[in-house]
């Protein structure tokens, strides 16, 4: 979906950025919202990150970016804890991407 | 009563608190193989875990308290194994359960941290007897759990109807709707590049591979 969003739209990204935040995303805004997602996974208080964000973006940007948060802490568990597998196409199309970013160590199978 | 998002001073769209009232409701209540007391259990060991603590539950076996605390906490570490040795003890409904419960606890838990908003209190759990209910159409496949239709992520929870209803109900509004999903230029607070940048970095800290 990043990947398509990002073409669909001709936002720039650089999707290294998904692993390694020491990547600019390129994407505007970018950094900030990877700093506050770090944040809020974190173990230290995500007011900092917040509070940039809001400054930054507005307030919109920071109750999307809490949703979307929340929303994939409760995907990615019923992802992992269902082995939901990725389909064979997908894993075609993606295969580029996964070894730029090195998603694969995230694999199961 | 349990109040939602006190303290908060960003302005919040109304749908987001409103499934949150309808997700304690839920998890209040008996489900398919646990009963509204056990749910309760299960989203407090879970969250429990999350803070490096554990609170196992006074009536859970103590596999699904183990279960709902690597879910919290660390998802990433579930393997076929794993799950698979909890589904052959408290059967794959309950298991399947449990997973809903466990991620949409999270879900609510998180979005309060991520605006300051101190964790909702967990409701009192409401008398009744698990329901049974199951779809019997669910069959094996290449997933860890039986699915209608082959597996897809929203299908997952599938052979508990009511848990597969319960995450749609929440991916609406904290994220975008089913329909809304196939929208790549769809715009709100954030871009679509920008929502779905946040979702692989939340993705990739949890080591979620799909």
């Amino acid at each position: 979906m990043l990947r398509a969003s990002s073409e669909v739209t001709n936002a720039p990204l650089d999707p290294r950025a998904i692993t390694d935040p020491s990547v600019d995303p390129l994407l505007e805004g970018g950094r900030i919202l990877i700093r506050f997602v770090d944040a809020v996974l974190g173990s230290d208080d995500p007011a900092d990150a917040r509070s940039l964000l809001a400054e930054s973006m507005g307030p919109a940007a920071v109750v999307d970016a809490a949703g979307v948060v929340a929303n994939f802490e409760m995907m990615n568990r019923i992802a992992e804890g269902t082995g939901m597998p990725v389909g064979k196409g997908s894993l075609a199309r993606t295969e580029e991407w996964r070894a730029l970013i090195g998603l694969d160590r995230y694999r199961h199978d | 009563m349990t109040t939602f998002l006190q303290g908060v001073s960003v302005q919040v769209r109304p749908e987001i608190p409103a499934v949150f009232v309808r997700e304690w409701t839920r998890l209040a209540s008996p489900g398919s193989s646990w009963d509204g007391r056990q749910r309760v259990e299960i989203a407090a060991a879970a969250r429990a875990a999350r803070h490096g603590a554990s609170e196992p539950g006074a009536s859970l076996p103590a596999i699904a308290t183990s279960a709902a605390e690597i879910l919290g906490s660390t998802p990433g570490r579930a393997t076929r194994i794993w799950a698979e040795s909890i589904v052959s003890t408290v059967g794959s409904a309950a298991y399947v359960e449990l997973v809903g419960v466990v991620a949409r606890a999270s879900a609510v838990d998180s979005f309060h941290r991520s605006l300051g908003a101190i964790e909702p209190k967990l409701p009192e759990p409401r008398a009744g007897e698990p329901t049974g209910e199951q779809d019997r159409a669910a069959s094996p496949g290449p997933a860890w759990v039986p699915m209608v239709g082959g597996a897809s992520i929203v299908q997952a929870l599938s052979a508990v109807p009511s848990e597969a209803e319960a995450q749609e109900d929440m991916h609406g509004p904290l994220y975008l709707t089913y329909a809304q999903m196939q929208d790549l230029q769809f715009v709100r607070g954030l871009t679509r590049p920008q929502m779905e940048l946040v979702a692989a970095r939340t993705s990739a800290l949890n080591e979620c591979f799909y």
